[in-house]
This record gives C-alpha cells, sequence and structure tokens, in this order.
C-alpha cells in the first residue's frame, strides 16, 4: 500500500478524530442533569409558600427590622454600608411601588408609604434559572429556588432575568462586613450571586424560616400549600390575594393579604 | 538575487514596504499603545483583586460599559464578513485591496468582544464553567457557540486569502524564510492549487455570511430574551445587525484611512474605495434610522407605564443628554456628510464614519443601562458613573486592538498582493465579459 503524504494526513486525521470520539463524547455526556436526589419524590409532594399579613406587618412598631436581622444574621449577609455595594435577602419597599397596579388615588386609607416586606418569590415559573450558563441555579422539587455559590460564574444574567430585583451580587468579598458568621451556614466569596433560599437548611431540620420565627406580629405564615389542613391553606381561605405581578405568568408563591 | 526579488515584488514595492521599513512612527504608535495596554492590564489587575466593586456597577445597574463593550465590539467585527465575503459574492471588483484590512478587524476585534465578557464576569477563575456544566437554555450559551463558530470560519477566512502573499515572501527569503515556509503550506501558484484556494475561499465566503448574521442576532438575544422593559424586543435582533453593519462598516473606513496615510497606499486604496463604502454607509445609517423609528414608536403607542418609564429617561430624563447626543452621533452628522456628493469625500467619510463609530458605542449604552435604572422595581438613588477601572479598560481593549493590527502589518502584507496583482491581469478582461454578457445579443439585434 502506497500514501502520498496527502493520504497519510487524511489517515492520520480520521485516526485522530475516531481515537477523540469516546473521550469527547464523555465529556460533554458526563456533565449531564444531577442523579435526582434520593429525597426528590418525597420533595415533590410539597410546595412551600409563605403568606404575609401586611395589617399586622403593619401593627408594628414604624421600623421593625426582626425578620431582616434574623435572616441577614443567620445567612452571614454582609452588611456592605452603601447602595452600591447592597446585598439583600429580605428589604423593604413602599406599597405603592411594590403593588404599582392598586389605583389608591380615593382611597379612604392611605398605603402608599406603607413599607412592604419582600423576599425572592420561589415562582413556580421561574424566569431567572433559564439565564443561568451553568446551571448554578435551578428550582428543586418542592418550589425552591436554589443557587449553588460554588457554580456562580458571576455573569449576573439571572439578575437581569428576575423582574422582582430578588437577587444581590458580591462586589467585594463579603466576609469583612460580616458581624458574627455563623459556622453552621456557608459565606461566600466574592463574585457570585445570592438570594433568599426559603431557609432551605432549616426546612431540613424541621424548623421554619427564620423570618417567619422571628415575627413577633405573626404577620407570615409558611407551609406546605399541597397540604390541605395547613396553616397557609387555612390563612389563604376566603381571602384577597396579592402577588407581585402576577401578570408575568411567574406565578409567585409569596402571598400578600391586606 | 536582486532580480529575482525585483521580479516577485515587481511594481507593488509599497505593499511590502510597511513590512521591512520600520520607521520613527512605528515605534512611538507602539509605545503609546503598549503604554495604554499597561494601564488596562493594572486596571484589570486592580479589578481581578479587589472585586468588581472598582467599577461604577451596583446592585440595581449589574451590567455597564463591560457589557457594552461586548456589544459594540461584537458589532464591529461584522464589517470584516461583510466587505470581504458579500463583496467577494456580489462580484465587486473594488473589494480587492481592502478585503484583508476588513477581515483583520473582524478576527481581532472579535477577541475583545469575547474578552469583554470575561472581563465583566465575577469569577473569571471558573469562565470554563459555561462550558463544563453548559446549560443550552441560556442565551449566553448561544453567544459561545455562536461567537465561537464566527472566529474559527472568519481566522479560516483571514488565513487562506494570506497563503499566496505567504508564499511571495517565502521566496523573498530573508531571517524569516522559515516562519512563512511553514504557513505557506507549500503553494507554489500552480493552477490547481490556484483553483482550490478558489474554491475554498468562495466556499467559506458563503458559509460565513449565515454565521455573522446569527452571531449578532444571539447577541441581541442576550438582552431581548428577558422580560425586562425597552430589551424585550423582537425587532432585536435585526436591529442589533443592522446596527452591527453600521459601525463595523464605519470602523473599516476608518482603519482604511488610517492604513492609507500610514503606509503611504494611495495608489491602492482610492478615492473610489471610499465612495462605493460611503454610499453603503448612507444606506445603512438610513437602514438604521428605519429600525431606531420602529422601534420607539411601538413603544410609545402601546404607552405601557413600565416602557414608558425608560423611554421618557431617554427622551427628557437623565439619559437625555447621551441619548441625543447618540442621536446626532448616528444620524444627524454623518447623513449630510454621505448624501451630499461635495462632502462626500475622503476626510468627509471620515469623520462622518468617526461620529458613527462614537454613536454606535453610546447606542448600545442607552440600549444597556436605562432598562436597569427603571426596572418594574424601581429603586431609589441608582446611578452609574464609570469608574477609571472601566474607562482604563476600555482604553486598553482599543489599544491592544491597535496594537495586534500594527504588529500584524509588520509581518504580513495588509492589502492582498496576489488578488491585487489577480485583478490587474483577469479582472478586466472577465468584467468586460461579463459586462458584454449582460447585453442583448448583437445576431438578435440584427434581425
Amino acid at each position: 500500500m502506497q500514501f502520498d503524504r496527502r493520504g497519510f494526513l487524511k489517515i492520520t486525521g480520521l485516526t485522530l478524530l475516531g481515537l477523540s470520539a469516546k473521550p469527547g463524547w464523555e465529556v460533554f455526556s458526563k456533565i449531564d442533569q444531577p442523579e435526582p436526589s434520593p429525597t426528590a419524590e418525597t420533595l415533590a409532594k410539597i410546595r412551600w409558600a409563605m403568606v404575609v399579613d401586611l395589617k399586622k406587618c403593619w401593627s408594628a412598631k414604624e421600623g421593625c427590622r426582626d425578620c431582616i436581622d434574623a435572616c441577614h444574621r443567620i445567612h452571614n449577609v454582609p452588611n456592605m454600608g452603601t447602595l452600591k455595594d447592597e446585598i439583600k435577602w429580605i428589604w423593604t419597599e413602599p406599597y405603592e411601588k411594590v403593588f404599582p397596579e392598586h389605583e389608591l388615588e380615593y382611597s379612604e386609607e392611605d398605603y402608599r408609604h406603607r413599607s412592604v416586606m419582600l423576599l425572592c418569590n420561589q415562582c413556580d415559573d421561574p424566569p431567572c434559572i433559564k439565564y443561568c450558563p451553568t446551571r448554578a441555579t435551578w428550582r428543586r422539587e418542592d418550589g425552591i429556588v436554589m443557587m449553588d455559590f460554588h457554580r456562580c460564574i458571576g455573569c449576573r444574567y439571572c439578575m437581569a432575568g428576575c423582574p422582582y430585583g430578588s437577587r444581590s451580587f458580591n462586589w467585594r468579598d463579603p466576609r469583612f462586613f460580616i458581624k458574627n458568621i455563623n459556622l453552621e451556614y456557608p459565606t461566600r466569596v466574592r463574585g457570585v450571586v445570592e438570594k433568599c433560599n426559603f431557609c432551605v437548611e432549616r426546612l431540613a431540620q424541621n424548623k421554619i424560616p427564620a423570618c417567619v420565627e422571628a415575627c413577633k406580629e405573626k404577620a407570615l405564615v409558611f407551609g406546605d400549600l399541597k397540604d390541605p389542613k395547613s396553616e397557609i391553606r387555612e390563612t389563604l381561605k376566603f381571602k384577597t390575594i396579592y402577588q407581585r405581578q402576577p401578570e408575568l405568568g411567574t406565578k409567585p408563591k409569596v402571598y400578600y393579604i391586606l | 538575487m536582486i532580480d529575482h526579488r525585483q521580479k516577485i515584488i515587481g511594481e507593488d514595492t509599497a505593499l511590502f514596504e510597511h513590512i521591512w521599513k520600520t520607521g520613527k512612527g512605528f515605534y512611538i504608535t507602539v509605545s503609546i499603545l503598549g503604554a495604554l495596554v499597561l494601564l488596562g492590564l493594572y486596571a484589570y489587575i486592580t479589578q481581578y483583586r479587589t472585586g468588581l466593586t472598582v467599577t461604577g456597577l451596583s446592585r440595581q445597574i449589574f451590567w455597564g460599559v463591560y457589557i457594552t463593550n461586548f456589544v459594540f465590539f461584537i458589532g464591529i467585527s461584522h464589517a470584516g464578513t461583510f466587505i470581504s465575503a458579500v463583496l467577494r459574492i456580489l462580484k465587486a471588483e473594488w473589494r480587492r485591496p481592502i478585503s484583508r484590512a476588513s477581515e483583520l478587524t473582524t478576527v481581532f476585534i472579535l477577541m475583545f468582544g469575547v474578552g469583554s465578557v470575561l472581563i465583566d464576569l465575577g469569577r473569571p477563575d471558573r469562565m470554563l464553567y459555561a462550558i463544563r456544566y453548559a446549560h443550552f437554555r441560556s442565551p449566553l450559551l448561544w453567544d459561545v457557540c455562536s461567537i465561537a463558530t464566527y472566529l474559527t470560519v472568519s481566522s479560516i477566512s483571514l488565513y487562506l486569502a494570506l497563503i499566496p502573499d505567504i508564499a511571495m515572501l517565502r521566496d523573498l527569503g530573508g531571517k524569516r524564510e522559515w516562519f512563512y515556509r511553514i504557513l505557506s503550506l507549500g503553494w507554489r501558484g500552480t493552477e490547481g492549487q490556484h483553483r482550490r484556494l478558489e474554491k475554498a475561499i468562495g466556499f467559506v465566503s458563503v458559509l460565513v455570511i449565515p454565521v455573522m448574521i446569527t452571531v449578532h442576532t444571539v447577541v441581541s438575544f442576550v438582552f431581548a430574551m428577558t422580560i425586562q422593559p425597552l430589551w424585550h424586543s423582537a425587532i432585536f435582533g435585526p436591529y442589533f445587525v443592522v446596527g452591527a453593519i453600521f459601525s463595523g462598516v464605519a470602523s473599516v473606513i476608518v482603519v482604511m484611512a488610517v492604513l492609507r496615510k500610514g503606509y503611504h497606499l494611495e495608489n491602492y486604496i482610492k478615492p473610489v474605495h471610499f465612495n462605493n463604502i460611503g454610499i453603503f454607509l448612507m444606506a445603512m445609517t438610513l437602514l438604521w434610522f428605519y429600525f431606531t423609528l420602529a422601534e420607539y414608536i411601538t413603544i410609545v403607542y402601546g404607552n405601557e407605564p413600565v416602557h414608558m418609564a425608560i423611554f421618557w429617561s431617554k427622551i427628557s430624563g437623565k439619559f437625555a443628554p447621551l441619548f441625543w447626543l447618540h442621536f446626532v452621533l448616528c444620524f444627524v452628522i454623518p447623513l449630510p456628510i454621505l448624501a451630499i456628493r461635495k462632502y462626500r469625500t475622503i476626510r468627509g467619510i471620515v469623520i462622518a464614519s468617526i461620529s458613527i463609530i462614537l454613536g454606535m458605542w453610546l447606542e448600545r449604552f442607552v440600549i444597556i443601562v436605562p432598562t436597569l435604572t427603571k426596572q418594574r422595581l424601581p429603586v431609589e438613588g441608582a446611578y452609574y458613573i464609570p469608574t477609571w477601572v472601566e474607562w482604563s479598560i476600555l482604553a486598553g481593549c482599543i489599544s491592544l486592538f491597535m496594537l495586534l493590527y500594527v504588529l500584524f502589518t509588520k509581518v504580513f502584507p495588509i492589502v492582498p498582493v496576489w488578488e491585487v496583482r489577480e485583478g490587474r491581469k483577469k479582472a478586466v478582461t472577465m468584467v468586460s465579459e461579463r459586462i458584454k454578457s449582460y447585453l442583448p445579443e448583437q445576431e438578435t439585434l440584427d434581425k
């Protein structure tokens, strides 16, 4: 058998291609879906949700920050001190901004400037998770939108995807800005995105979220929507319920009643 | 020996001279550019060590200059393909001397488009996760795929058209002969080799056009796929492609003018080239205006409060100076210059092009930033003023682009010698034959 240079190159190329096919395939197939966790089926029977009773919330003394402080303390959320670098899992905004569609011009009671507690809506159809190029954020079977701080590359596309402004970015190393580090929850490095996780680590220990526990007015109700006898289902019965921008089709699971 | 060299160079001394002659101007240019590159590098190191807090970005306005650069640089990269591939397919003979300059712009600036996204990452050390854990629902992954394809195809296209010139440099001998020998892939200029090269270039030219269109379409999808007001627009794909060709052609004109002046190529890059591209640029100006109008008029007529808040912040709010400046730079200044024959001189076209380049950078900025200030939940006191870090990195990117360009011209001829010669030898007869074939047959006329 005789080869000229062209023939030799062709054979070599094809051989290399053939040899690299299998490892190449493995590289791209290995990264597929993570193994479904053994609890996936159990989780799918649950749908966590929260109700914010605004009247009760407003009955607290002006400027109450119990829920925010409790959350930020146990999740090592830093207090960056500036609006620019700010990181927040729970925060408040005036009613008129949260529900701009509620025309309040002629209302007897003026809610306009009352504070409304905000957190990640843990949407049924969360827009943010679509945008993540590395699947660092995803929706768990019980509806919690999770965040993997170790896989996040910090492109902030999820922040552009979230219509509720629920996500924060670590513009600098946050560890210097945490007063007392809670060793039971990871701190973050600079350059990753974070947000409320419905206290997924406390739920695993059969505890309710920290903000719900911290609220002295009992304005926050947390529970499983799929359980007809749960407290949250009782609370939602026969009430006018508000969600933030339901017209976007994200199906938020943080409800507001007034 | 001298005879042999003279035979290769022929009458095109000017095309080789910039490789051999290194004047004072070269050293000055390289030192200035090098200094700016170092400044950009220093800025990036600062950012890498402290985090993105050194930029003007904030929780509310989390994308700024870097993402603007990304869209802008990738936009510029469209011209190379447009001028070399499209004009090749259209058999526009005048493209010959400028095809390499425009392809080179494409290949080099594209790298900075990719680089801008990487500079913007919070964790650049994890950038390969986007491949390892690739999530193809994310438009960013679509970008990765199409830009990688585009970079590959346009590099191949640049290289293919370089081969005969590299062979010429090899035959001229000298210190770098070994280098040219490897790159020339045994080119001897035979009939068969020419035929294969033409075929390959033709194939790549056709292939690169759809790739080019997908590239800027998916770049626009990064914004259009979100539900943010004034980003979520179906027109964004074609709008961005038009803007890309618009700014890209303007950039190539500036590059051409600089090369012409700097390397004394007046004999090759002639006023007719500027005039022809200038007319095309005028058409793009009008097309850009049409898309901009179509985009905003649908918003205004729809009158949705969320959209209108941003619309007004551009028209009369805090972004109004930037918005109107970009409109003036992209439309009001270039249109009369390009439309009126008297002003469509080389100088006029270059002024119009510089105006368009600046305007298009601002256009990207004005598309990206205002939306973030007033998303569905506006935050009081959200502002964005880019810091020295961002400006230095922008300056560094542009300088490094120019530096690479200058260094390229020290190694390879920037005007494709073989294409110019081919034009000189064959094109006149080919074109006159072609024109004859358009005409009605003589015999039928006689009857």
